[in-house]
């Protein structure tokens, strides 16, 4: 049994976790690891592998290769021992909308095991959701929380939720999120949450996953991740190669280049220039840093040299 | 599972249940009225003696008022029934799922999709045989009398009595789910389904059931040409027909050679299109309950 840091089994690993379909590779190579407790933010444009790597830990999707552990044991899809240990949320919260809340629940009691009836009572009254109302005369946040409170009552330890806020309007997702984390906060599950709305992300998360093209870019503790990367701002001049650490992606102005690095505080200390300037980089920037490099996950540290285009008073060259 | 499958498809037992209500009370109409004038005409006696020969009027008088009602016209259009009934169960089973993204709700409970799939399957079938079954009894019941007049080996009474009604059903609603999981939509998956399975029943119909087993064939045919006494012809609209044998099926007359299915082929002949049809029904549950199997292999 692998354990993390923190001497536990960790809540999710995957082990070069692939899915092809037909000669398209969905997700490739992922390997990662979640700690029990924590609120872990999949992040990812569209099309970036996201719903197939949820897929295959919840136990929806067959591996092309490489493994899924939940809580040190090996998933295989389909099975009600690996059905049972995950909670899921899908994308849009599918519910039957002729159902009523209470016939919803009664299908979470008859299709699982350990189904807790009285916290889903609770979390209905808490939210005043009348249990007797069909499911298409809810509101969308409402049925986002009948959604919820299925995964949160079969009792499995790792909950995953795909896109859960996406179709919700700015108030039911802030309710929806708070809900969440204090759920996490409560109950000691571990979250595991798939979005492309990367504004929001630093409150609830405190761990970072972030897919593009079907490869992991980066994965880790988002405190951690956050400190090991600065934002500099530079005379435009000045080459990558003097730069400390890597360069993630790099924004030319007029006189001035601003870059992001991956390199850690006291890396940068001993290249520190006068003329230069480093900031601490926020939770979007460096989400936005990565997505928008382009995806080559082999050669991060080589990139191409970037594209002039004269004429252009400000232009930006992304990598 | 058990409250799942009737929690999801009970619209469709009430609408069924329905459905045989309605025709319990035509058949209760039609039935007993049929029944009165069997009893008044004396007609049991006289196809005890002698096949109806006796009595050609008081047969011709039954078979009149009550033919039309029971035959071509209206059971020609209830041909169609059996298959509306299965594909409408079966075309949802999958494909609502699929249609509305529920499948990923349905199939991330600690419910294998396989086993979510054969208790559902199990138990719908369980329902249309029932169905079936209902069906069955109400209409050979009210058909009793006129069975005795005509018997019910020819097709407009041959397809609603013994066990092919609740076969077609099945069929029907097999060629439904197996459609619905390929095509993934409800409707296009009910006429998919139906097409292929009117096909087939019309097929067997008219081209195979008269040769499930070989015909016999008898010279004691009473088919004079050019005599306006005698019944002449095939089928079932002569009583007796012209073996002398209340019943028989007359597939074709030459001079006085009648070829023709006896009435006591009635049974044989109704296991062996049933099982055409259970074993159709059979394939395509099995090869449904595997693609839902595989699937996750390929897709989610």
């Amino acid at each position: 049994m692998t354990q993390d840091a923190y001497g536990s089994v960790p809540a999710l690993r995957t082990d070069r976790l692939g899915r092809r379909y037909g000669k398209v590779w969905g997700l490739r190579d992922c390997t990662l690891e979640v700690p029990a407790g924590a609120v872990a933010a999949v992040v990812g444009p569209n099309g970036a592998g996201k719903t197939t790597l949820l897929e295959m830990i919840i136990g929806l999707l067959e591996p092309t290769e490489g493994r899924v552990d939940v809580f040190g044991q090996t998933s295989r899809a389909d099975t009600a021992r690996s059905l049972g240990r995950v909670g899921y949320v899908a994308q849009d919260h599918p519910l039957y909308r002729d159902f009523t809340v209470a016939d919803m629940f009664h299908l979470g009691r008859a299709m699982n095991p350990s189904w807790d009836q009285n916290l889903a009572d609770a979390r209905m009254d808490a939210l005043s959701i009348p249990v007797n109302r069909k499911i298409r005369r809810l509101s969308g946040g409402q049925q986002a929380q009948v959604s919820l409170t299925m995964a949160l009552a079969k009792r499995a330890p790792l909950l995953v939720l795909d896109e859960p806020v996406s179709s919700l309007d700015p108030v039911a997702r802030l309710d929806f999120m708070r809900d969440v984390m204090a759920i996490a906060a409560d109950q000691a599950l571990t979250f595991l949450i798939s979005s492309h709305v990367v504004a929001e992300l630093e409150r609830y998360c405190d761990w970072l996953i972030i897919l593009s093209a079907g490869h992991v870019q980066l994965a880790g503790p988002a405190d951690e991740l956050l400190a090991a990367h600065q934002l500099l701002t530079v005379p435009r001049a000045t080459p990558d190669a003097d730069l400390p650490g890597t360069v993630i992606q790099r924004t030319d102005s007029d006189r001035h280049s601003t870059v992001l690095v991956r390199a850690g505080a006291d890396q940068f200390a001993g290249y520190g220039r006068p003329s230069w300037q480093a900031d601490p980089v926020s939770f979007e920037q460096l989400i936005m840093a990565y997505l928008q490099r382009r995806p080559s996950p082999r050669s991060y540290d080589n990139p191409a040299p970037a594209a002039e285009r004269p004429g252009t008073p400000a232009k930006e060259v992304t990598r | 599972m058990t409250w799942v499958t009737w929690r999801q498809h009970r619209t469709q037992a009430m609408a069924c249940l329905a459905l045989l209500a309605a025709l319990a009370v035509y058949a209760i109409i039609e039935g007993t009225s049929m029944r009165t004038a069997f009893s008044n005409d004396n007609l049991a006696g006289c196809l005890a003696r002698s096949q109806g020969t006796g009595c050609p009027a008081a047969v011709s008088d039954f078979t009149g008022a009550f033919g039309s009602a029971v035959n071509i016209a209206f059971w020609s259009v209830c041909l169609i029934i059996p298959g509306l009934i299965g594909v409408l169960v079966g075309g949802s089973l999958v494909a609502r799922e699929l249609e509305y993204g529920t499948w990923r709700l349905a199939w991330s409970q600690t419910v294998p999709r396989t086993r979510w799939l054969g208790v559902k399957l199990a138990l719908v079938t369980g329902g249309l045989i029932a169905v079936g079954a209902a069906m069955t009894a109400v209409i050979t019941w009210y058909r009793a009398p006129m069975d005795r007049v005509v018997g019910h080996l020819y097709q407009n009474v041959y397809d609603y009595e013994g066990l092919v009604l609740t076969a077609y059903i099945l069929c029907a609603f097999g060629f439904a789910v197996l459609a619905g999981l390929l095509i993934r939509r409800s409707i296009p998956a009910m006429i998919a389904a139906f097409i292929p399975w009117l096909a087939i029943r019309l097929v067997i119909e008219f081209v195979f059931r008269d040769h499930f087993m070989a015909p016999l064939t008898t010279t004691t045919g009473t088919c004079v040409q050019n005599s306006p006494q005698v019944h002449c012809g095939t089928g079932i609209g002569v009583v007796p027909p012209d073996t002398g044998h209340i019943g028989d099926l007359v597939l074709s007359m030459n001079g006085n050679l009648v070829t023709y299915q006896p009435a006591s082929r009635f049974w044989p002949f109704q296991f062996i299109e049933a099982g055409i049809f259970v074993a159709l029904t059979a394939a395509a549950l099995g090869a449904t309950i595997w693609l839902l199997h595989r699937r996750a292999a390929w897709t989610a």
